[in-house]
Order: C-alpha cells, then sequence, then structure tokens
C-alpha cells in the first residue's frame, strides 16, 4: 500500500472509531437522574439463559408477584416499583458490567442480585464501590456475609445460608443415623465451592452430633456433567450404610435415573438436600424410596393457609411451580418493600440498609411465622430448616422435623471461630 | 519513517480522543463500556497478530488473557507488589508461560495447532478450577483487588482508572502496530501467505512464530489485567474456551486483513450483546440470528469488506487515469 | 491422587468388570457423537461445531416422540430421522455456503446455530430440567456377570451403538454409495466431473453424521437430564475423541472413544480431580508426536 492510501484507509479507521463510539453512545443515553418521586427502580442481575435458566426465571417470578402486589396496592406513597431484569448468563464480569449499567445507565437505586454464588462475589465489589443498597437472593456461599472481609454494609443476603442448612441437616441425620445403625457414610456432590462447602460441613455436623458416622468414600462429579456411572459404580463399591449429596436440579434428575439402574438406592440409606425442590421431585421417573431431603420449597412446608395461598398465586401468574429460589427472593422483595415504606419512599443506600439491618418480618416462610435479618452480618436467621422424607407424589414430602434454630446459632458462633471469621 | 509517525500521531489523537470522553461529562456507562472493550479489544487485536498476519489460528488464546488476570489479581492481593509492579510480574509471567506453551505448539500447522492451543488452555483452566486453595477455584479471586497508589495515582478513583486503561490500551496498540508495520511484520505476512518460501528464503520460521506467539500473549495479559481491574476480581471464565471463541468472533465480525479490524468486531459484538440484554430476554437467539446475517450475508468482516471495495475503486480510478492517458496518448499519436 | 484404590480395583475380577463396562458405556455414546463428527470432517472438510445441538435436539425429539407414542424404539428411531433431516437442511441451507471459506466462519456459523437452537428448545420445551425415565421393556434389574453389575438398558445401548458403528463403517467400506463417498472425500470436483450429483452426496454425508448424533441423544435420554445447553458438555469431549483418533477415521473414533472411556471410568477411581485434565493431555501428546491421530491420514 502506498503511503497514500494508508493514509486514507487509516483515517477510515479512525472516523470507523469514532463513529463507533458515537453508537456507544446511542447505548448510554443518559440517566435522568430520578428525584424521590416517579417509579422505584429496582435493577436485577440474574441468569436467563443456559443450563440454569430456571434460576433466573424461578426468582424473576417470584419478585414480580411481590411487587406487582404492591403495585395493585398503590405502590409506596403512591410511587410503582419497577424491575429491570438482565441477563448476565452466569458470567462474573457480565454480572459486574450488568449491574454497573443497571445502576449507571438505566437509573436503577436499588439491586436485588439474582445471581449464583459466583458472579455474586462480582456483584459485591460493584456495590463495595457504588453504595446502593443490594440484596442477595440466591447465593448460599456462607462466606459472602460470614467473612469480615467481604462485608459491605449496604449489602444484604436473604438466601438460605450453607452453614445453617449443615447444621440442621446434620442434626436430622445424625438422629437417623442412630436410629438405623448408619455407620458408613459416602457423598457424592459436585465438585465446586457449593458443592464441597455444603457437603464437608454437612458430614463435619453430621459427625458431631453423632461420634459413630465416618466418611468412607467421596465422589465428586463435575456440575453439569451428564455421566454419573463411574460415580455410581464407586459408590456401589464403597457399600456405605448411607450416602449424602448435594447434587440440584437436572444434574440431580440424571443421576437418581442413572443410579436407579443400579439399584443403588436398595442398599443403601440416601440424604439428597436439593431433591425437594418442584422441578426434581416432580421430574424424577422412577422414585427411590427412602430418601430423604432437605427443605427448599414445598407448599405444605409449613403447612399453614399463607403459605398454600402464596403457592397457588404462584403457579396461576407465573405458570410454573416455586422454586427454592421463588422463596429467597420473595423473602428479599418482602425485606425490601418494608425498608422502603419506613423510609418513606427514600433509596438512598444507607438509610434503606439502616431500615433493613435487624428488621423482622412476617412471612410464611418462617420458622415461627417470621424471619429475621441478623443485624451483625447482614443475613436471614429463623427461615425454615429441616428434613423430611422424599414422596414421589403429592405432597412430595412427609414427616417433615423442623430443625431448632438455638442450637444451629449456637454452633454457627464456633463455626465462625474456627473459621477465622469472628469480629 | 513518515508511516511510523503518522501512527503515532493517530494513536496520540485516538488517545486523546478516549481522554474527552469523561471531559465531556459521558455518563459512567459509556466509560464502563468502553473499558470493557479496550480489555477484549486487546484480546482480540493481539489474537489477529496470530491470525490475520501469521495464519495461525489459536483456539486458545484466552489461557493468556486469564494468565495475566489472575497474575496480577494474586499479586495484588498479596499485598507485596505495586500496581506497576504487579503489572510486569503479570506481564513476564505469562511471557514465560507463552514461550513454553508456544514451544511445543507452533511446530504444528493449521487445526492441529488450534486443538493443541484449545487442549493448553483447558488444562490452565483445569487447574485455575482445581487449585482451590490458590485461586479461589470456581469462585475466583475474591475480595476485591486492593488498589495502592502510585506516583500520586490513585486507581480507586473511576476516572484515573479509565485514565489509566486509556494509555495502557493505546500504548498497546501503538505496539502492534509497529510490529505489524516493521519488516518483522511482514515477515508474518510471509509466513502466513507462503511458509514454505519464506523457509527458503532463508527465515527461520518456528523462532519467528513463537516470538510472535509471545508478543500476542503479552498484549492479550495486559486485556486481562484491565478486565481485572474493571471488575476488581478474576474468574475462571476468563480462560475458558468460550472466551477464545468470543475472541475470533470478535476478529471474524470486524474483519481480519484490517489493522483496526478486531477492534471493531469487539465494538460490534460488546453492542450487539449489551442491546439484545437491555431489551429481550432472548439474548441467544437474537445474538445468533444476527451473526448468520452478518456472516452469510457479508462473508467477510466489514471492515475487510470496506477496504475491498476501497482498494477496487482505488484500482478502477487508477485505470481510468491510464486509459485516459492511453486515449490521449493515442489522440495525439492521430492529430 | 489414589493408586492405591486403583491398584485394588485391577486385582478385583468384580471391579474389572464394572469399570470395564461403564468404560464401554461412556465411550460407546462418545463413539455415537464422534463417528458423526469425524464422518463429516473426512469427507467435507468441515468442523461441525453445531454437533451438540444435534445430540441435544435428537434427546428432546426422542423425549417428545415417547411422551406421544409411548414406545421408545419409535421414539427413538424417530428422532434419529427427524435430526438427519434437520442436519441435511442445516447443510443445505447454512453450511454449504460457507465451505470454501476458512474454518473460523464455519466456526461462526455453527455458533450461530447453537445460540439459535439453544433458545429454540428453552422456548418451546422451557428451561425445566426434563426426564424421561426408564421405558418399561428395560426396567430389569442389573445383569450380575463375574461379581460385576451391569444395567441392561446399558447393555442394549453399548450394542446399539456399535451395531449403528459397524453398519456405518460398512456403508462407508462396502457400498457404492459408500465408494462415491469416499472418493468425493479426496476429490470432490473429479467425482462430480464423472457426472455425479456431488452435492446430493455432500448432504447425504451430513444427514447421516446429523442422523447419528440424533441416534446419540435418543439412547442418552432415558437416563438423562433434558437441558437447553446439554449439547455443550459432549461437545469438547467429542473433538478430543476426534482428534485423538483421528479426523476421518470412524474405527480411529472407535478406538479413541474406548480409550478415553476407560480413562474416565478407571481415572475416576485412581484421580478423580485431574480425569479432565489427564483428558486434555492425552488429546495433547497425539498432537505433539501425532498430529493425525492414532488412525488418521496425515492431513492434506
Amino acid at each position: 500500500m502506498t503511503s497514500t492510501e494508508s493514509r486514507r484507509a487509516s483515517r477510515r479507521q479512525v472516523l470507523k472509531g469514532a463513529g463507533a463510539l458515537a453508537a456507544a453512545g446511542l447505548v448510554g443515553a443518559p440517566a435522568i437522574s430520578r428525584a424521590q418521586t416517579g417509579a422505584i427502580k429496582i435493577g436485577v442481575p440474574t441468569i436467563l439463559s443456559g443450563r440454569v435458566a430456571i434460576l433466573g426465571q424461578s426468582s424473576v417470578g417470584a419478585l414480580k408477584m411481590s411487587f406487582d402486589k404492591l403495585n395493585a396496592e398503590g405502590g409506596i406513597n403512591g410511587r410503582k416499583i419497577e424491575m429491570v431484569v438482565r441477563d448476565s448468563k452466569g458470567a462474573p464480569q457480565e454480572a459486574a458490567k450488568v449491574t454497573r449499567d443497571l445502576i449507571n445507565n438505566d437509573g436503577c437505586q436499588i439491586i436485588i442480585d439474582a445471581e449464583a454464588s459466583s458472579a455474586a462475589f462480582a456483584v459485591q465489589e460493584v456495590i463495595r464501590e457504588v453504595g446502593v443498597l443490594c440484596i442477595h437472593t440466591n447465593s448460599e456461599t456462607s462466606s459472602l456475609t460470614a467473612d469480615p472481609k467481604l462485608y459491605v454494609p449496604t449489602a444484604f443476603r436473604t438466601a438460605r445460608q450453607g452453614i445453617h442448612d449443615a447444621i440442621g441437616g446434620g442434626d436430622y441425620a445424625a438422629k437417623v443415623a442412630k436410629a438405623k445403625g448408619l455407620k458408613k457414610w459416602a457423598t457424592c456432590s459436585p465438585d465446586y465451592a457449593y458443592g464441597r462447602s455444603n457437603t464437608g460441613e454437612f458430614m463435619e455436623y453430621a459427625k458431631y452430633f453423632d461420634g459413630n458416622i465416618t466418611v468412607v468414600e467421596e465422589t465428586w462429579p463435575k456440575l453439569f456433567q451428564p455421566d454419573y456411572t463411574e460415580v455410581v459404580t464407586k459408590l456401589l463399591n464403597a457399600k456405605a450404610d448411607a450416602m449424602y449429596s448435594a447434587l440440584w436440579g437436572g444434574d440431580l434428575v440424571a443421576f437418581i435415573d442413572q443410579a436407579n439402574l443400579y439399584a443403588l438406592f436398595e442398599k443403601q440409606a440416601s440424604f439428597m438436600v436439593n431433591l425437594g425442590d418442584y422441578g426434581v421431585v416432580d421430574q424424577v421417573k422412577q422414585f427411590p424410596q427412602g430418601v430423604y431431603s432437605g427443605g427448599r420449597y414445598n407448599r405444605t412446608v409449613p403447612p399453614t393457609p399463607e403459605n398454600e395461598a402464596w403457592y397457588q398465586e404462584y403457579v396461576k401468574t407465573q405458570k410454573s411451580k416455586p422454586t427454592n429460589w421463588s422463596w429467597e427472593n420473595a423473602v428479599g422483595a418482602q425485606f425490601l418493600i418494608e425498608a422502603l415504606k419506613k423510609t418513606n419512599g427514600d433509596t438512598n443506600g444507607k438509610k434503606l440498609a439502616e431500615a433493613i439491618k435487624g428488621a423482622t418480618i412476617k412471612t410464611p416462610f418462617g420458622d415461627r411465622g417470621s424471619i429475621t435479618m441478623r443485624a451483625e452480618d447482614n443475613t436471614t436467621i429463623n427461615y425454615i430448616i429441616g428434613y423430611g422424607l422424599s414422596l414421589s407424589k403429592e405432597p412430595y414430602i412427609s414427616d417433615f422435623k423442623m430443625s431448632p434454630w438455638e442450637p444451629i446459632l449456637e454452633l454457627e458462633k464456633q463455626w465462625k471461630k474456627k473459621q477465622g471469621y469472628a469480629t | 519513517m513518515t508511516s511510523r509517525w503518522r501512527d503515532l500521531g493517530l494513536a496520540g489523537l485516538g488517545l486523546v480522543l478516549l481522554l474527552l470522553v469523561p471531559v465531556f461529562g459521558a455518563p459512567p456507562a459509556i466509560r464502563d463500556f468502553i473499558m470493557f472493550g479496550m480489555a477484549y479489544g486487546l484480546l482480540a487485536m493481539s489474537l489477529n497478530l496470530l491470525i490475520g498476519y501469521t495464519g495461525l489460528v489459536s483456539f486458545g488464546h484466552a489461557m493468556f488473557f486469564a494468565a495475566g488476570a489472575y497474575a496480577f489479581g494474586l499479586a495484588m492481593q498479596s499485598g507485596k507488589f505495586s500496581i506497576p509492579g504487579a503489572f510486569v510480574l503479570a506481564i513476564g509471567f505469562t511471557a514465560l508461560m507463552a514461550l513454553i506453551i508456544g514451544a511445543i505448539c507452533v511446530r504444528l500447522n493449521e487445526i492441529y495447532f488450534a486443538f493443541l492451543t484449545l487442549a493448553f488452555q483447558m488444562l490452565f483452566y483445569n487447574i485455575i478450577l482445581g487449585w482451590v486453595s490458590f485461586t479461589g477455584g470456581d469462585q475466583g479471586l475474591m475480595g476485591g483487588i486492593p488498589r495502592p497508589k502510585f506516583l500520586g495515582i490513585d486507581l480507586a478513583d473511576r476516572t484515573q482508572l479509565y485514565v489509566f486503561c486509556s494509555v495502557a490500551f493505546v500504548a498497546c496498540i501503538a505496539v502492534l502496530r509497529q510490529i505489524v508495520t516493521s519488516p518483522f511484520g511482514y515477515t508474518l505476512r510471509m509466513i502466513r501467505d507462503n511458509q514454505e518460501r519464506a523457509a527458503f528464503l532463508g527465515i527461520n520460521v518456528t523462532m519467528v512464530k513463537l516470538a510472535c506467539f509471545v508478543m500476542s500473549a503479552c498484549v492479550a495479559a495486559v486485556g486481562g489485567i484491565l478486565l481485572t481491574l474493571f471488575v476488581s476480581g478474576a474468574y475462571p471464565n476468563f480462560g475458558f474456551w468460550t472466551t477464545s471463541g468470543e475472541a475470533i468472533f470478535m476478529i471474524l465480525l470486524g474483519g481480519s486483513n484490517v489493522f483496526l479490524g478486531p477492534l471493531v468486531g469487539t465494538v460490534i459484538l460488546r453492542l450487539l450483546n449489551d442491546i439484545t440484554v437491555t431489551y429481550t430476554s432472548h439474548t441467544e437467539l437474537v445474538l445468533g440470528i444476527v451473526i448468520l446475517v452478518l456472516v452469510l450475508g457479508l462473508r467477510k468482516g466489514p471492515l475487510d469488506l470496506l477496504a475491498e471495495r476501497w482498494e477496487n475503486r482505488r484500482q478502477a480510478k487508477a485505470q481510468a487515469v491510464r486509459d485516459a492517458a492511453d486515449k490521449d496518448a493515442q489522440t495525439g499519436r492521430d492529430a | 491422587m489414589d493408586l492405591d484404590a486403583l491398584l485394588r480395583c485391577v486385582g478385583m475380577t468384580s471391579c474389572v468388570v464394572t469399570q470395564l463396562t461403564s468404560g464401554m458405556i461412556i465411550g460407546m455414546l462418545l463413539f455415537l457423537i464422534a463417528s458423526g463428527v469425524t464422518l463429516i470432517f473426512g469427507v467435507l472438510n468441515v468442523i461441525n461445531f453445531a454437533h451438540g445441538s444435534l445430540y441435544m435436539i435428537g434427546a428432546y425429539a426422542a423425549w417428545t416422540f415417547y411422551q406421544l407414542t409411548g414406545s421408545y424404539f419409535v421414539s427413538a428411531l424417530g428422532a434419529a430421522v427427524a435430526v438427519g433431516v434437520l442436519g441435511v437442511l442445516f447443510e443445505r441451507v447454512l453450511m454449504s455456503k460457507v465451505y470454501g471459506s476458512n474454518v473460523l466462519m464455519q466456526l461462526l456459523v455453527c455458533y450461530a446455530v447453537v445460540l439459535i437452537s439453544d433458545d429454540l428448545i428453552k422456548i418451546i420445551w422451557g428451561p425445566v430440567p426434563l426426564s424421561m425415565g426408564m421405558p418399561p421393556e428395560f426396567r430389569l434389574p442389573p445383569v450380575r456377570f463375574m461379581g460385576g453389575v451391569i444395567p441392561p438398558f446399558y447393555i442394549f445401548m453399548i450394542l446399539a451403538a456399535m451395531a449403528i458403528g459397524l453398519l456405518l463403517w460398512l456403508v462407508i467400506g462396502r457400498t457404492r454409495f459408500g465408494s462415491i463417498v469416499r472418493a468425493a472425500a479426496i476429490n470432490g470436483p473429479m467425482v462430480s466431473a464423472l457426472g455425479i450429483r456431488v452435492n446430493l452426496y455432500y448432504a447425504a454425508v451430513f444427514g447421516i453424521g446429523s442422523a447419528l448424533a440424533g441416534a446419540a441423544g435418543a439412547l442418552a435420554a432415558p437416563v438423562r437430564s433434558l437441558t437447553p445447553g446439554m449439547g455443550f458438555s459432549i461437545l469438547i469431549e467429542s473433538f478430543i475423541v476426534t482428534v485423538i483418533g483421528g479426523m476421518g477415521s470412524i474405527v480411529g473414533a472407535f478406538a479413541a472413544s474406548i480409550i478415553i472411556g476407560l480413562t474416565r471410568s478407571f481415572g475416576s477411581i485412581g484421580f478423580p480431580l485431574f480425569v479432565d485434565g489427564v483428558m486434555f493431555l492425552i488429546m495433547a501428546l497425539v498432537l505433539i508426536f501425532k498430529p493425525s491421530g492414532l488412525f488418521g491420514r496425515a492431513h492434506r
């Protein structure tokens, strides 16, 4: 290329670049600053595509139900709540960018983070910097709120916390183990942070409550692994009395289907914390007998009219059944709504955080009809934790035993000290 | 010589344009878009050094993106390095990694090179995932990246961060431009066009390819560092094969034969991504249809197409000038 | 790393039998999928990155047909045929336009198809994971063989995959159709110059390759959970198998699938956390020392 042509070509390049920047300007239309009037915009980063699309669908379903109800009643002092939902596809850097865009570009003054755990950490960093109110509704990883290094004053969590589940579950398992002589245990959980910490904590507390329990085999299939044959055969070889699994969703369905082929469930008792969810328990075709599931969401747990009403409303408006994510989001929405009522519609992060810290809400999903947002670490307590026997048809769970919260809280304190999280 | 000054001048102009963005009060959303674009743009531009200029199709380039990100993030989280120190460390680590991996890979050709780079990338990815105590596993580097001040610059301030990223970005683009317009760059093109002929001319093809591999890895690492600073963390999917795939799409969407093509492709892909995410929940469907329309309709990157049409028009004009001159000469003779 | 467990297992017949069969189970399904990839590459010189989506569509089609007809065999056959037809359409409408272009354009087209099919599946069948359940014909207790355990459905699956593979090998190797296809793989224009409509054969090959993926999806459906995006996971593994076996070689795909299957099954005992890493390591080693794969011809 001679110098004249290349000069022209590169001028073209510069123009192209400027044009692209201008086009970017169309996307970044200036956010109209909303004073304390007009709609209250809430940004919801979540996962709407790919294998975990059900997470986003059930989270948004519950949020929509809550906010539609509020808007029908007149909103907050006449101001309606508007949700802006964005798909981050589960990639943490996209979640961070989506959150920033929701705040900067779309004028969202509040964030309800319906992301899965790894992206939730990325969103937490954005909130740390920007300081708006954020409620994490799906991430169960304890360290998000337990680790003081990760603490952000305007970030809260309404999802269940891994350590609570583990203590409650371990207690239940130990009782069953003592009754049935289940000494040798095997585990089968997905090999990522949630699977590892959930399973490790469960077995630790099972052993704490029943000293006879030993773990003879651990299997760690990869998340979304389609084929569990080698895991099932390993479990067969282990000849354990009982098994624990933190598999969830489609993975759990596939595992059960494949394990049934080897008649694995006839040989051992199984504790599968995530089986009880609609979408799993009603999808398994050959239902194993004698399987225990942790409390996820079930219309009969608790067997109150409020719970049944919420379930019916959800099925009617969202045309699908609620999941564990649904109730966690509903609780998040309720905390937010009550805080907004307290601040009279002021969406300032600090003010809302003050209103939420230590608040208690009346809810069908609470242990005794209520859930509290613990002030010391911005996470919820007194939600329903427990285990029951899984069934293949309605009501899909029976003999549900709710775990008492006093021992859970006590052991949680000790766990935090051990982890070095004590403030 | 003049072209070098012209290029540097254009780079300076570009930098000034970038820096004017916050000055003219553009909303933070535009700055975020540009910063994202700069990080991924460096990934795509560096990959094009391999694909467009040397003919080496790599399916695993994102491993260097991730290497830079994690090395920088870990260095800063350790608290023992300043930002410039961590920067240099991350690039150095990536260069070393590229040297070792490249030495094994560049001996292969075409699709085998592609698959081998993919294999190494997935090995690296599995190491990141598996070494939970060091890298945080699937949760990535949590807790944010500390940003101590250096030389009076405070990267915790978003505007200063933007300036820093812009400078780093333009510097890398200028470096790439210098490589591409230098004799080394023309050697790369020669290897792309006819490897055997280059070898017969006495060029050590393997060494040249290896050098190119390492250089492009370093630029990709800078992209990774920029992304880490932006999201305050490093995550395993930085090094997953889908990220390499995205880089390839950016190159294809923009054009691999024009220098800034991949950058245009990055902007196009990010715009497409952001617009579809804003207006629909069916992001995959829309993205897929748009890609099909672009690829089947245009068959080449838009910049390539424009460059071709430009070239054709120029040749047509030159031909017209020649025809006119011939005619004059003829009439002159006839007269 | 638990190499003692591995050694212990190798010493026990029951364990060896169980792990061998589990390796075959994994391997044979992989073989069906990889054979489609390698066939398409061998004849058309195109890497079908959308192959995972065809597998996914096969699984969903089998599920739907099963809900409608209640017969597993009809559903499986129907799914294979349906995906085969879809494959032909895909080839004629989209892939044939990028045959000559560089591999990256083909990659882009396939990626677009993957995105579109993932979303369409989500729209039509919903994001909730679906389960087909074991057809009643196979609800039998596992077969005991030398102390090891093998579920009857898997025996069927292994035999079916081997039968299909054998059929494929015979068709390509022993029929007129097969010799034309092999000739077209070596020199398409020359075959066309002989008066044969090569494009039809190209479409047919793509259709067969797709039908293989569809059959694999139908075979996997009773034991897998169907989600949008399920094609993702088998895609990379099928490429590993194709590369190790040699691109274009069906026998190679068979051998490589068994190697990978056995690596996975024995590996899950000996080095459970490194199985993926070992697979990529094998792929890297093959590429370094014999790039054309175990049974492949040197790439032209």
